[in-house]
């Protein structure tokens, strides 16, 4: 009776095992991310924990107003986050000189690649300075920030 | 497999031991022959060889065949200059320029097929 016991238990926790293990491999919870200025306020300097999902990556489901993590195309060590401002063959108008000038530059965005900008841009590295950049370096989209309590929920439409 | 990497790869269906520990621990280098994401098509692996390294300085016959007019350029940091061995059929960074290293996934390593010319994929 208590061996019948051990092995519902056993097949209950590798059950329970087994989920969580699924549940991890299509996400993962970037808590490691060193957090710069550049998505503020959407991202604050405080600890923020988010979940970032790998299938719409995969799937190629990222669309504008996605903020994503990516590879940096100046330092291959570096992993950023970023919003898509433009997909492929979309016009993109961003200012030269933001704070300093009216003066405006619009671009199409080439195929194969993506415009990123932090939401932060006064204080932000993106596609302004070093261009479109490839979708292979796009590697994670933000789903659901779990930190701080008080901004709890959903990445989209943020 | 393209015409693009002739004479080292042929067209004949090669099978070659690509690994990533080089890429991921960074010592790939000038010379060696790499799988990359395509900048231009994210759903396309293509094997080119690696002509410069950041800050290195390339260069490279605009119209090779035609003309002998060359163009030289610095690697910018963090990014690698490829080029495929068939320089006349070939899209590299002659095309869309030095590609962010984060693209390149693994080094070719040793040919295994076709057997008369298995062996290690360095100098070749």
């Amino acid at each position: 009776m208590a061996l019948r016991n051990i092995g519902l238990w056993a097949v209950e926790g590798f059950e329970l095992a087994f989920s969580l293990a699924k549940f991890c491999c299509c996400i993962h919870v970037t808590g490691s991310y060193a957090m710069g200025p550049s998505m503020l306020p959407t991202i604050d300097l405080n600890g923020n924990v988010i979940i970032v999902e790998r299938a719409s990556v995969w799937l190629q489901k990222v669309s504008r107003g996605d903020m994503v993590v990516l590879t940096s195309p100046e330092d291959p060590n570096k992993q950023v986050i970023k919003r898509i401002v433009g997909m492929e063959g979309e016009s993109v108008t961003y200012l030269i000189k933001p704070g300093e000038s009216d003066e405006c530059q619009t671009i199409v965005v080439p195929k194969g690649r993506v415009w990123v900008q932090g939401d932060n841009i006064h204080d932000s590295r993106d596609s302004r300075v070093f261009g479109a950049i490839p979708y292979g370096l796009v590697h994670g989209k933000l789903f659901w920030r779990v930190w701080p309590a008080s901004r709890f929920g959903s990445m989209c439409n943020v | 497999m393209g015409p693009s990497m002739l004479p080292t790869i042929d067209l004949n269906g090669n099978v070659i031991i690509v690994e990533r520990a080089s890429v991921w621990l960074q010592k790939v280098s000038r010379g060696d022959m790499v799988v990359l994401t395509s900048p231009e098509d994210p759903n396309k692996q293509v094997i080119k060889r690696i002509v410069g390294m950041e800050g290195e300085s390339v260069t490279y016959l605009i119209k090779p065949g035609e003309s002998d007019e060359c163009q030289t350029i610095v690697v910018p940091k963090g990014r690698v200059w490829v080029q495929g061995d068939n320089i006349h059929d070939s899209r590299d960074s002659r095309v869309f320029g030095a590609i962010p290293y984060g693209l390149v996934h693994g080094k070719l390593f040793w040919r295994v097929w076709p057997a008369s010319r298995f062996g290690s994929m360095c100098n070749v």
